[in-house]
């Protein structure tokens, strides 16, 4: 395995059962290099998410073989996954999904407290730092129930930056913000992919912020049609 | 680690806190009921024995009388072709009492569960009272030993227990006896025995036991008094009562002792049955009442943990999609359980000890109570909390359990 590979899908196959048996993916295999910023395109229904949640290792249903930073994934326990994921990959849902109940700056502080590896005064300066990156730094100690939509996205994205992950993963990271925000993230990403050598891989629909990335993957039918 | 899983069961136990109260209201009122009604049927239960051993002691060693000898040829003849009649047996030579009491008492006391020891002579009597008749027994006592295991001191209701320690001519009735016989305190009684001797007494005192059959006719005097009504000497004793520190454990004490004592050796179990079963059947139903109430508040608890963990389903799969391992997940749910168990089981005990006491101020006046029995024994305090807390963590177990396997992407993805 070469070093410079951050992920690499191969032969990956998917099936729904429910309604009835259909295969979203069909025998996907591509690579992602360490520090790149790839965007994954296709309509509705292509099967850009469900590809997405099976390199983000919580869909674990599936054929064929995943490998981040040159370890094998497929087969492993959902507990094993759970602790990897927790320190190699940040991820920013659809739908912001944060814990209603706790703060923003919990909500960002939560991935890392549980890896356990910084002290909490560390974790909390960290957090301040994610927030401050995305324009939230007022509204850490706010209840994340009382955040806008687009507040909540962006704090989703500083918490899936908090433990400084190999690969940070989006569904649309950018789907609830204004053209402002899109840039601000966008050049977060971007920064992160370059600089820091964090690898990108984001699902959208964002035409311009797909062309801008460094490489796009275009989805139909479960099969990629282009590269880009 | 820990802290993080301990925090965010805070934040789900305080952020909803209608639902917390439901919980613990649960937890709390299967542990109150719980120690309210073991404290109640221990109350109960320790009523009925302090009745029972009123006038019974825990172990009771007699002359059994002579054996069954109706039939003596059968002895030699063992033949079934032997054809007897025998009429009008009777018996010529028959030790009466317990000969020797000096030997037995001293070993007796030595057994390290005797607690106390009194020597009785029980004699079968008319009480009479110019022309009223009263069958009964009179019992000859040692005032002092006598009262140590029977605490008939505390059921005087006229006179004093003691004053039976210095006057050989006096005697304490029980109430109905006296009543029947139109006896009050200083008066004379004429008490006549079975073999024509006829003495009078003086009423120095009356007790009351509230046991009917021995207020009725069972009259105290000195043991002196008594062995002199039967012309017995001084070592004359017809009955031993034995008090032991436990009253449940007589039977190894008597199987220890009945080999020694040439005399009937019995436990008040095997002399009353009917008093065994009762207290034995009234500790069954308290245990059936208690763990009923508990499986139910068990439930309760079942559901609100079950109905926690459907609301924070996405919350759950985000923990998940985060990193959090079902092991998280699960203990997350068991520190909430157990929060909830500690706290409503504080609350609990808390509560039925206040219920045990107003109930235990309700008046109840028959048979010499006055008000409700309630017993407060801290070991029922402990078993309410520890069964409280193990029915919460296993109502809780079985959630969070669930909640562990959840699949992440089932939830996000919708």
């Amino acid at each position: 395995m070469e070093t410079n590979i951050a992920l690499k899908a191969d032969h990956i196959i998917k099936y729904f059962y429910e309604p009835q048996k259909f295969q979203v993916l069909k025998d996907v295999s591509f690579e992602v290099k360490k520090g790149e910023f790839l965007s994954l395109t296709g309509k509705s229904g292509s099967g850009k998410s469900t590809l997405l949640y099976v390199l983000s290792t919580m869909d674990t249903n599936y054929e064929g073989e995943l490998f981040i930073n040159g370890e094998k994934l497929t087969g492993q326990s959902q507990n094993n996954l759970a602790a990897f994921r927790n320190e190699h990959i940040g991820f920013v849902f659809q739908f912001h999904y944060l814990l209603p109940e706790f703060s923003a700056l919990d909500n960002v502080m939560l991935p890392a407290m549980k890896l356990n590896k910084k002290s909490k005064q560390e974790i909390e300066d960290k957090a301040y730092k994610n927030l401050k990156l995305l324009g939230l730094e007022d509204q850490a100690l706010k209840l994340a129930s009382k955040l806008s939509g687009g507040q909540q996205q962006r704090v989703a994205i500083a918490r899936a930056l908090i433990n400084d992950p190999s690969i940070i993963m989006g569904d649309e990271p950018t789907g609830n913000l204004d053209s402002k925000n899109t840039q601000v993230v966008f050049d977060i990403f971007k920064e992160l992919a370059h600089e820091q050598g964090q690898t990108i891989i984001t699902v959208t629909h964002d035409d311009d912020f797909a062309r801008n990335s460094d490489r796009i993957i275009d989805m139909s039918d479960g099969v990629i049609i282009r590269h880009h | 680690m820990f802290a993080t899983n301990l925090k965010i069961a805070k934040v789900h136990l305080t952020s909803k806190i209608k639902q917390t109260v439901v919980a613990l209201l649960g937890v709390m009122f299967g542990i109150s009921m719980y120690v309210f009604m073991n404290s109640f049927m221990t109350g109960v239960n320790d009523v009925q024995t302090d009745l029972a051993f009123t006038s019974l002691a825990h172990i009771h060693i007699y002359n059994d009388g002579p054996a069954d000898n109706t039939n003596l040829v059968k002895r030699v003849y063992k033949g079934k072709d032997v054809a007897i009649n025998i009429r009008n047996a009777k018996v010529i030579q028959y030790t009466e009492g317990i000969k020797n009491t000096q030997e037995i008492l001293d070993l007796v006391r030595k057994q390290p569960e005797v607690i106390g020891i009194t020597p009785q002579v029980n004699i079968n009597v008319f009480f009479r009272n110019g022309s009223n008749k009263v069958n009964g027994t009179l019992s000859g006592v040692d005032v002092d030993n006598e009262n140590r295991l029977f605490n008939i001191s505390t059921y005087m209701t006229n006179g004093t227990w003691n004053s039976l320690q210095y006057r050989h001519d006096g005697v304490i009735l029980g109430l109905d006896l006296a009543q029947q016989l139109s006896l009050n305190i200083n008066d004379n009684i004429n008490v006549l025995t079975s073999d024509g001797v006829s003495r009078n007494f003086k009423v120095i005192g009356i007790y009351q036991t509230n046991v009917k059959g021995v207020d009725k006719s069972k009259a105290y005097v000195n043991i002196s008094s008594a062995r002199q009504l039967l012309s017995k000497n001084q070592d004359y004793v017809t009955d031993l009562q034995v008090n032991i520190n436990n009253f449940e454990k007589t039977a190894p004490v008597v199987a220890r002792l009945a080999p020694v004592i040439p005399y009937k050796v019995e436990s008040w179990q095997t002399a009353n049955q009917q008093l065994e079963a009762g207290s034995k059947l009234r500790d069954i139903i308290a245990m059936a009442v208690s763990l009923t109430i508990l499986m139910v508040a068990g439930f309760g608890i079942y559901n609100i943990m079950n109905m926690t963990i459907n609301e924070k389903i996405r919350e759950i799969a985000i923990l998940k999609a985060m990193g959090f391992s079902g092991r998280d997940v699960t203990e997350i749910f068991l520190v909430q359980a157990v929060v909830v168990g500690i706290i409503g089981g504080v609350i609990g005990m808390i509560l039925g000890f206040v219920i045990a006491d107003i109930v235990n101020h309700i008046p109840f006046k028959i048979g010499g109570l006055n008000n409700l029995p309630m017993a407060y024994h801290p070991k029922d305090y402990i078993m309410a909390f520890t069964f409280g807390l193990i029915t919460t963590l296993v109502a809780g177990y079985l959630p969070a359990r669930k909640a562990s396997k959840i699949d992440p992407v089932d939830i996000i993805r919708g």
